[in-house]
């Protein structure tokens, strides 16, 4: 045992997939501990909101110390960032739409332009083709535009409780910043949030637990079926083989996804939980272990050793635990760990149908995915709700596929080269 | 007086490990085998007889590597010629090879006369494939195959008929030396005998001139072969006639070997069975002395330190050990009272 | 000649024995579940669809089409009758269309995408599998890391990324559909050229995801062949090498065909959920848009279309790969 622990430690390969997935593992059992929010938690109103620090704008105004920092690009961002090139376009576009020479706009000129823009702009020229959209967006930028090149700071007014009347209580200054730590109320997204304004960070991490567990019912339920019909058939042989054979070349023949959408749809919604789906995947997937299984027992039934355990008397069942399992025990470990990845894929393929487990307390990771393309999130670029699934699902299954290739190169020395 | 075909001086082949170590499977080996003889070569499994049939090609390659000495065919030193050269003018047209495990020698999914005009073709380019069916077809006949073998994919072909279909297939351009290793042994006794006469044939109807045939069945080299030559671990060490190496062994290996097996021949049946003890050395690190030294009955502590060479001993016999040839028989002839 | 043909007929009687099969539990999954479907179904209706002459016209004929109210033995003969005569009723979804009608506008999209695209991916992934075996060295350790991770995206991760990167940032290929949407199906060469541009992303995802499991599976089948007896032997008789790798590799690939046969039921079933990504109007869009609208008719008939088309195509290369490979003759005449 120490041996074969030490050999399967050796391979390279097994290694690094026991890395990556045990890194799966822990993020997913210690995050919570830190972050204990639920995972479906709706945290902000909108949706897709980027990646990011999100700093509370009320207590900024109000943080202890106001530092005074000088920097010189200061307004060129602030400009930058409130005017995008995409905006000056659209400027000049208008612009010249109404008769200013093409010649006379500079679009980097930013005074200039904005210049023009106050000069000629007016909200109930319309140009030609233009529709509302492009209207409602003119009139947007130019009240956003008002004040951009001022110097001054921006007053805060407080209403006085006892005259009613508005106060001034405060000027911020263009050169002044507050430490992100002495906000009272910052919010770290490292992935953003998703289409119902839900933590995307905190939902993938539930998810994957919860996709995990889904591949490990599915993956032990398949691998109970496989084993017991591979062993008996494998063992007895006769009229149950060919039985069991029948049933399993069916099963090979007749694709298991479609089945599996058949049984999912059938068993509509209302029932459809995290563990009913699981244990479905795991009913329609166990025919390639039962091949392997069947495939191993013939070749071992006939050992001495068996022979001589059938000499003694011992039972059929007692024959398959004792002295036929433990030859068989690294092919099962095996055919476990790729049932696990392919009951993970199974999951989100499902999902991805609308025919996913119905939960309203846990993502997974194919709902997520559902999720992300029914909002259509990669049509709208929000990279950070659909990326990192597709990174967990496929990271999972190549730690998995890494560890199996690992662990047959150990146990079947033929294949190493 | 007749000349050698095959002439093989201290030719030297090493195995190069995953690990970049190097093992020299043939260890300085010289053959010597004249127009119309045979020579048999036998030891244990794992002596490197099997090394030596690939080292004897001429041919290498990865993992086997050669190191030194020199093959030369018909007065042709073929030992510093470009492999690729070796590949087309030398290999199956000037010596050819019977595999050991012929079951699984032909491209399953190949009909044989294609193969054959595979052959061909490799060493003459341009014949025409009419020509190339009325010759194999010939030869089958020669050697008392059908002709439609030719036509069948190998697994259509029972286990002794695809032996010797290797066989013709290895002889169809009529190569000076062949070296067969092990062609019988994975065989029934009747195939085994179809197998062995076809060989035999192949030297009496003069399509080889010179025949290498290895195995680790001592007795059988003693009705195939002219000479015999013993193996260990990647040494000869001992060569005589056939008659001489089984009724008159003296190397105590020759001499272990003649006992560890059970054989119906007349004057060996009184002999009784001793498997031998122990394991042959790693070759890894070969042993300084003898390399016998660890399994023989006869070692003395000088054995351990004193590397022996090949001692000839006139007659084309030589033998690789300290004690006089007249002390080992006289030790044998006790041990048998 | 002899031997072929018990072969044809095994694989035959085979896949009638798989089609009865798939049939009847095609029938009957539904119907083992708590509460009748169809029964089901005719009570969601009311609420499902907004025009009330539809309702009682599906109504009607799902009463007559499924039978309900006869004994289940009478239910499956209809079945097969109704499902032999191409008759699934009303899409309950899609109304007043029938269920084979949309399975007919929809299924000849499936079949002209998934069908080369997995040769075309089972090809190159072949090749470069071999490319990697006979190399080894250099192209090998670049190629075989990028194939197993290429393995390991599923089908519906690699159509986003390539959607995202071709479509959406460098706007080479479109986003979605099998056609530009405002244009009428024809044979003018602007709808022609429309389907070819649309048809790109969808074809070379499930290019891309087929290549890195059958570039793996060749290469180590041609590494166990190369070591192979019969390629010692073919060079100690003089044969190049050039010639021995065509051995190698037609004998490699023989088992690959099989391999294929194996495993194209997984690889539609992924393509399907490709398709849905990329809203390819083909029977995976349709399975969503029934799983989406309760149409069970049209996801009962659309998970049979499906298991028939994989079935034929698993015949149809194990008929292929008993042509080619000797061994299948001579093991059935023995």
């Amino acid at each position: 045992m120490k041996l074969m622990l030490k050999q399967v430690f050796g391979s390279g390969k097994f290694v690094i997939g026991f890395v990556i997935f045990l890194a799966i593992l822990l993020t997913v059992v210690i995050y919570p501990i830190f972050v204990p929010d639920a995972p479906l938690k709706i945290i902000s109103r909108g949706t897709f909101l980027s990646p990011g620090i999100y700093v509370n704008l009320y207590d900024s105004i109000d943080s202890a110390t106001r530092y005074t920092l000088i920097t010189d690009d200061a307004e060129a961002r602030r400009v930058a960032g409130r005017l995008s090139d995409e905006d000056r376009a659209k400027m000049r576009e208008w612009l010249i739409g109404n008769g200013v020479d093409e010649a006379e706009i500079d679009g980097a000129d930013t005074a200039q332009l904005l210049d023009l823009w106050e000069l000629n702009f007016d909200p109930t020229v319309r140009l030609p083709g233009m529709t509302n959209a492009d209207r409602n967006y003119y009139i947007r930028l130019t009240a956003s535009l008002e004040g951009l090149l001022s110097t001054e700071g921006a007053t805060i007014a407080s209403t006085n409780p006892e005259t009613g009347a508005l106060e001034q209580s405060d000027i911020v200054n263009q050169t002044d910043y507050v430490h992100v730590n002495e906000v009272a109320n910052s919010r770290l997204f490292i992935l953003g949030t998703d289409n119902f304004g839900r933590d995307v960070l905190t939902e993938l991490i539930s998810a994957t637990g919860v996709s995990l567990t889904i591949g490990f019912v599915a993956g032990i339920v398949a691998t109970s079926i496989g084993l017991v019909l591979g062993l008996v058939s494998g063992y007895v042989g006769g009229m149950v083989d060919q039985v069991i054979v029948f049933i399993m070349n069916l099963f090979t023949v007749i694709p298991t996804f479609v089945l599996l959408i058949l049984i999912s749809f059938s068993i509509g919604q209302e029932s459809r939980g995290a563990f009913t789906i699981a244990v479905v995947i795991g009913l329609t997937s166990w025919v390639w272990t039962s091949r392997a299984v069947r495939a191993q027992v013939i070749s071992l039934r006939n050992r001495d050793h068996v022979n001589l355990s059938k000499l003694s008397g011992h039972s059929i069942a007692y024959i398959l635990a004792m002295d036929i399992l433990p030859y068989i025990a690294s092919y099962v470990v095996m055919a476990l760990i790729l049932q696990i990845s392919s009951g993970i894929l199974a999951e989100a393929g499902l999902s991805i149908l609308g025919l996913g487990p119905r939960t309203t307390e846990v993502p997974t990771l194919g709902l997520m995915l559902n999720w992300a393309m029914i909002y259509q999130a990669h049509i709208l670029n929000k990279w950070w709700a659909y990326l990192p699934i597709i990174l967990v699902i496929a990271l999972i299954s190549f730690s998995m596929n890494l560890m199996n290739t690992g662990l047959d190169q150990v146990f079947n020395p033929a294949l190493r080269d | 007086m007749s000349k050698p075909i095959l002439e093989v001086n201290e030719l030297t082949t090493n195995y190069v490990t995953r690990f970049g170590d190097k093992i020299f499977a043939v260890d300085h080996v010289s053959v010597k085998v004249d127009d119309g003889k045979s020579v048999g070569i036998a030891g244990e499994s794992g002596c490197g007889k099997s090394t030596l049939a690939l080292s004897l090609m001429g041919y290498y390659f990865p993992p086997l590597y050669y190191a030194s000495g020199d093959i030369i065919i018909d007065g042709q030193n073929i030992s510093g010629m470009d492999p690729d050269v070796v590949r087309k003018t030398i290999l199956g047209n000037e010596i050819s090879y019977i595999p050991q495990a012929a079951m699984n020698a032909l491209n399953p999914t190949q009909k044989v006369i294609h193969f054959i005009e595979d052959v061909i073709q490799a060493h003459y380019p341009h014949t025409p494939k009419k020509e190339i069916y009325e010759l194999a077809r010939e030869r089958f006949e020669l050697l008392g195959l059908p002709a439609e073998v030719l036509q069948k994919y190998s697994v259509e072909l029972s286990g002794g008929m695809k032996q010797r279909t290797v066989i013709a297939t290895s002889v169809i351009l009529s190569p000076k030396v062949l070296i067969a290793d092990e062609p019988s042994s994975a065989l029934d006794v009747t195939s085994q005998k179809m197998v062995i006469k076809m060989i035999l044939d192949l030297m009496e109807k003069g399509i080889i001139k010179s025949l290498i045939f290895i195995t680790h069945e001592l007795p059988l080299l003693y009705n195939v072969t002219d000479d015999i030559m013993i193996m260990y671990a990647g040494q000869i060490v001992e060569r005589g006639s056939a008659d001489e190496m089984v009724f008159d062994p003296i190397h105590p290996y020759t001499k272990a070997l003649m006992g560890s097996i059970i054989v119906p021949e007349e004057g060996l049946r009184d002999v009784k069975l001793t498997a031998i003890p122990g394991t042959p050395p790693n070759l890894k690190n070969p042993p300084s002395g003898c390399r016998f030294a660890d399994r023989c009955k006869f070692v003395m502590p000088e054995c351990r330190v004193r590397s022996v060479e090949l001692r000839d001993i006139g007659g084309g016999r030589s033998y690789r050990c300290i004690i006089p040839e007249e002390d080992l028989r006289k030790a044998y002839k006790s041990e048998k009272r | 000649m002899k031997g072929y043909r018990n072969y044809f007929l095994k694989q035959l009687v085979w896949f009638l024995v798989t089609v009865v099969v798939a049939f009847t539990l095609n029938f009957i999954l539904p119907r083992l579940m708590p509460g009748d479907p169809v029964a089901a179904i005719v009570a969601r209706m009311a609420q499902g669809m907004s025009n009330a002459t539809g309702v009682q016209a599906v109504y009607e004929q799902y009463t007559e089409l499924f039978g309900t109210d006869k004994p289940i033995t009478e239910q499956y003969v209809i079945y097969i009758r109704n499902v032999l005569r191409g008759d699934f009723g009303y899409s309950i979804s899609q109304y007043p269309r029938t269920v084979a009608d949309v399975i007919q506008s929809s299924i000849w999209w499936t079949v002209a995408l998934q069908f080369p695209a997995i040769i075309v991916g089972w090809i190159l992934g072949n090749s470069l599998g071999a490319l990697a075996a006979y190399l080894r060295k250099g192209f090998d350790k670049v190629l075989m890391p990028i194939s197993i991770f290429l393995s390991n995206i599923p089908a519906f991760g690699m159509a986003i990324i390539l959607l995202v990167i071709f479509a959406v940032n460098l706007r080479w290929f479109p986003t979605s559909g099998g056609y530009q949407f405002d244009m009428v199906p024809s044979t003018s060469f602007e709808f022609v050229w429309s389907v070819i541009v649309h048809y790109q992303l969808p074809f070379w995802s499930i290019v891309l995801i087929t290549i890195g499991g059958q570039a793996i599976g060749m290469r180590s089948m041609a590494i166990y062949e190369l070591n192979a007896d019969y390629v010692k032997y073919a060079r100690f008789l003089g044969i190049k090498d050039s010639k021995i790798i065509r051995y190698v590799f037609r004998n490699a690939m023989l088992p690959q065909i099989t391999g294929l046969a194996l495993s194209i039921g997984t690889m539609i079933g992924g393509a399907l959920v490709a398709e849905i990504i990329f809203s390819y109007p083909g029977l995976g869009s349709t399975m969503l848009t029934a799983v989406l609208g309760g149409d069970y008719p049209l996801i009962s008939a659309a998970t049979l279309i499906v298991t028939l088309m994989v079935l034929v195509a698993f015949f149809a290369l194990e008929i292929v790969y008993g042509l080619i490979d000797p061994r299948i003759k001579a093991a059935q005449s023995e």
